[in-house]
């Protein structure tokens, strides 16, 4: 096993776990904060079980996503510290912006916002969930800069074989920036959209109680998934195009492709200058799932009347569908970073010189050793987040009054004694 | 300018010791055998300040990434196990701390408790050995190859990594007699001292064994401010203890917090103007400018981030006050 594919699937099995819980968070947020402020507004306590209903949800999910994001962080610095070397000085600057703007300050709010239920007033507290909603925008917006950039650098010039920033404007209007951006946004609220419709629709179908409350996350959640799916579908396609001028060995062979290779293979040197075929795979069963969900509209006609739970069939079908989006980001995420190889920055630097200069075998044991770490807190996490989707919103810890007492646990007056 | 930067860097990351330290020491507390609502208190202690600490680790990388891409590559993969260690441990920490009370059985409860002790105890080691790392040198060549990572198997390494465990437990027991009612001031304080006695006899072994090594003596190009910089470590350990002992939680918590972030001013004051020195070739020794960016980057991430500063630190400042004071029966509950 050599270095290269040992850090390369590590990275693979880190972002593929961090993206499938980012996704969820970035499109409850938003959710959210919509739900918040109709509490707000209307003062209706529904929206409040609502928000501490499908908070709860959102920061039971939100702590894997921390966890991953900062081994991927710290993965640039031990796995790749060429991209730090010979790169850092660009593609650094983004993901500097993203750590303090966004995530430092989203984790500042979302902890003042689990523990400020009847502690703050409601206008402040609904202030730092807007406040942590904007930052996980923030976020995307700078992590997709960075990716941007490496799959088509621009705005530096190279000097003694390292890239120096000159045009940072450049960045931020990267032709492979914007329409990925949006693209990645509707699918995490497509994602929610179809998470909260499931779930959901579970509790209609073993008729729980909260009739009320889950039909109105039903179809908060179906509405969302069929806007969403449009928007994804858009989006998506929208790519197409600059991703066939800018990089012509992503998706098919041709005679542009060939060009390039033919062009590299004079700067670079021979070697395969093809991406691996599962890109391809991955981006062919992707567009099956976003024409798949794009069913969803079919259910909308059925909000009428509340047909949806009275047929029953259409929450089975809501239910069953939960996977798809899931496979779907992982696939189009896939579609996107293989489709790099062999380069770490598109025909800039191959990913063989920018993987650290570390021993296989220990490579190999942080890669085990990580993996089976975050695989088995990815999955522990998920069977809390389903336990608690599941227990319903009778009493989510989350925004529960002061001095009531929790779970099994009487507080006595002497704790620590 | 990269001056500026490299304390700016340094205060990131010893604020994040100080602040994670105290989460680190509750963790590491949690080991005591104590009644599983004893274990509670001392999470609700914790409560808010938690998602806010352990951030200042991300802002630190994210300021090594951006500022110092040089250093971040070869001291990252330099000491790779120590700082594989530690972050495990960081995880480890963060997941177990938000989910252990998401399920209500008193088993899980106990399995996720040991998952936090487990992950403090290696977050605060893996720092430990990286700081006492940094002090010795890397040996790595010109082209940033480091010949293996036995050069971080030594006494000093071990000794400092023990002794900063030993130093965040006593600094977690502070902050819990600072923190918890009243009522159990006492039992924790009288931790906290056992703990600093502890930690006094921790550092000051490490201290003569950093002495007593060749290579921290080598690396070592201001061997006065060091000193002097042990030395009020040591002063800040005894003040702590005199405080507690007085019935001073507030102070003591302060002499702590000093305690914490003076080793990372030690590692950086010690090797100036160095940043990564090598052991091989003095060549290979990175110094502050060499390691920064470029001068457009610097200046990019100047005039975007440093005005931001104060933000940052307001919101932080703004959850330390509005949830000031110690727990009572309605203090908000939920790790």
């Amino acid at each position: 096993m050599d270095t290269l594919l040992l850090a390369r699937l590590q990275f693979a099995t880190t972002t593929s776990i961090h993206f499938l819980f980012v996704a969820v968070t970035l499109g409850l947020v938003t959710l959210l904060v919509g739900m918040q402020t109709a509490w707000f507004v209307t003062g209706n306590p529904q929206w409040e079980r609502l928000t501490r209903f499908w908070g709860q949800l959102y920061v039971i999910n939100y702590v894997l996503g921390i966890a991953s994001g900062i081994l991927l962080e710290f993965q640039f610095g031990l796995n790749w510290s060429g991209l730090s070397r010979y790169v850092g000085n660009v593609f650094g600057a983004p993901l500097a912006i993203e750590t303090l703007v966004a995530f430092f300050l989203e984790s500042t709010f979302l902890g003042m916002w689990i523990f400020g239920w009847h502690r703050l007033r409601r206008g402040v507290h609904l202030a730092l969930l807007w406040g942590v909603a904007l930052t996980a925008y923030a976020s995307a917006f700078w992590i997709m800069v960075a990716n941007a950039w490496l799959q088509h650098p621009v705005g530096f010039r190279v000097r003694d074989g390292v890239a120096h920033l000159t045009d940072f404007g450049a960045l931020l209007t990267n032709p492979t920036l914007g329409m990925a951006l949006g693209h990645v946004i509707a699918a995490s609220l497509l994602t929610d959209g179809m998470l909260m419709a499931s779930v959901s629709a579970w509790h209609l179908i073993r008729r729980t109680a909260d009739f009320a409350l889950h039909r109105t996350s039903l179809r908060i959640g179906l509405v969302t998934a069929a806007l969403s799916v449009s928007l994804v579908q858009g989006f998506g396609f929208a790519q197409f195009g600059p991703v066939g001028d800018l990089q012509p060995t992503k998706f098919d062979a041709g005679p542009t492709a060939d060009a390039r290779i033919a062009e590299w293979t004079t700067r670079f040197g021979p070697g395969d200058y093809t991406p691996p075929v599962l890109s391809n795979v991955g981006l062919g069963f992707m567009i099956l799932i976003g024409f798949t969900l794009g069913c969803v509209w079919l259910l909308l006609p059925l909000l009428w009347r509340d047909l949806v739970i009275r047929l029953r069939f259409p929450l089975w079908l809501t239910l069953c569908a939960l996977p798809l989006p899931f496979v779907a980001v992982i696939l189009g995420w896939l579609a996107r970073e293989v489709g790099r190889q062999p380069w770490a920055a598109y025909g800039l630097l191959p990913t063989d010189r920018a993987v650290s200069d570390v021993d296989p075998g220990l490579m190999l044991a942080s890669l085990i050793g990580f993996s089976l770490l975050l695989g088995t807190l990815a999955v522990t996490n998920w069977t809390l987040l389903a336990r608690h989707a599941a227990r319903g919103a009778t009493d989510p810890a989350l925004g529960r009054p002061p001095g009531v007492l929790d779970d099994d646990e009487p507080r006595p007056a002497r704790a620590f004694a | 300018m990269p001056l500026l930067w490299y304390a700016l860097l340094g205060l990131l990351f010893a604020g994040y010791l100080v602040l994670a330290g105290y989460d680190y020491g509750v963790g590491l507390l949690l080991a005591r055998r104590d009644t599983p609502a004893a274990h509670r208190a001392g999470l609700t202690a914790l409560g808010p300040f938690f998602l806010g600490n352990e951030v200042w680790l991300v802002a630190a990388v994210g300021i090594l990434f951006g500022v110092f891409p040089t250093l971040e590559g070869e001291l990252l993969s330099g000491y790779y196990p120590a700082v594989a260690a530690a972050l495990a441990g960081v995880i480890l920490v963060t997941a177990g701390v938000q989910q252990r009370s998401r399920p209500t059985g008193p088993a899980d409860r106990r399995r996720w408790d040991r998952v936090v002790v487990v992950g403090s105890a290696l977050a605060v080691f893996g720092w430990g050995a990286l700081l006492a790392g940094l002090l010795q040198g890397l040996p790595i060549d010109t082209y940033g190859h480091v010949a293996g990572q036995s050069h971080l198997a030594t006494p000093f390494v071990a000794a400092t990594g023990l002794a900063l465990l030993v130093l965040v437990a006593a600094h977690g027991a502070t902050f819990l007699t600072l923190r918890l009612p009243t009522a159990d001031a006492p039992v924790t304080a009288r931790l906290a001292r056992r703990l600093l006695a502890g930690s006094l006899a921790a550092v000051t072994t490490a201290a003569a064994l950093g002495l007593l090594s060749d290579r921290v003596r080598a690396a070592t190009s201001q061997p006065l401010p060091a000193v002097l910089l042990l030395v009020a470590l040591v002063g800040a350990l005894v003040a702590a203890r005199a405080a507690l002992h007085r019935g001073r939680p507030g102070v003591a918590l302060a002499a702590t917090g000093t305690t914490l972030a003076l080793p990372v001013a030690l590692v950086g004051v010690a090797r100036w103007p160095a940043v990564l020195v090598s052991t091989v070739d003095p060549a290979a020794t990175v110094g502050v400018t060499d390691a920064a960016a470029s001068g457009p980057t610097l200046q990019l991430l100047g005039w975007l981030l440093l005005p931001l500063l104060p933000a940052l630190l307001g919101f932080q400042a703004m959850c330390w006050w509005v949830f000031r004071g110690r727990t009572d029966g309605r203090a908000p509950v939920y790790w």
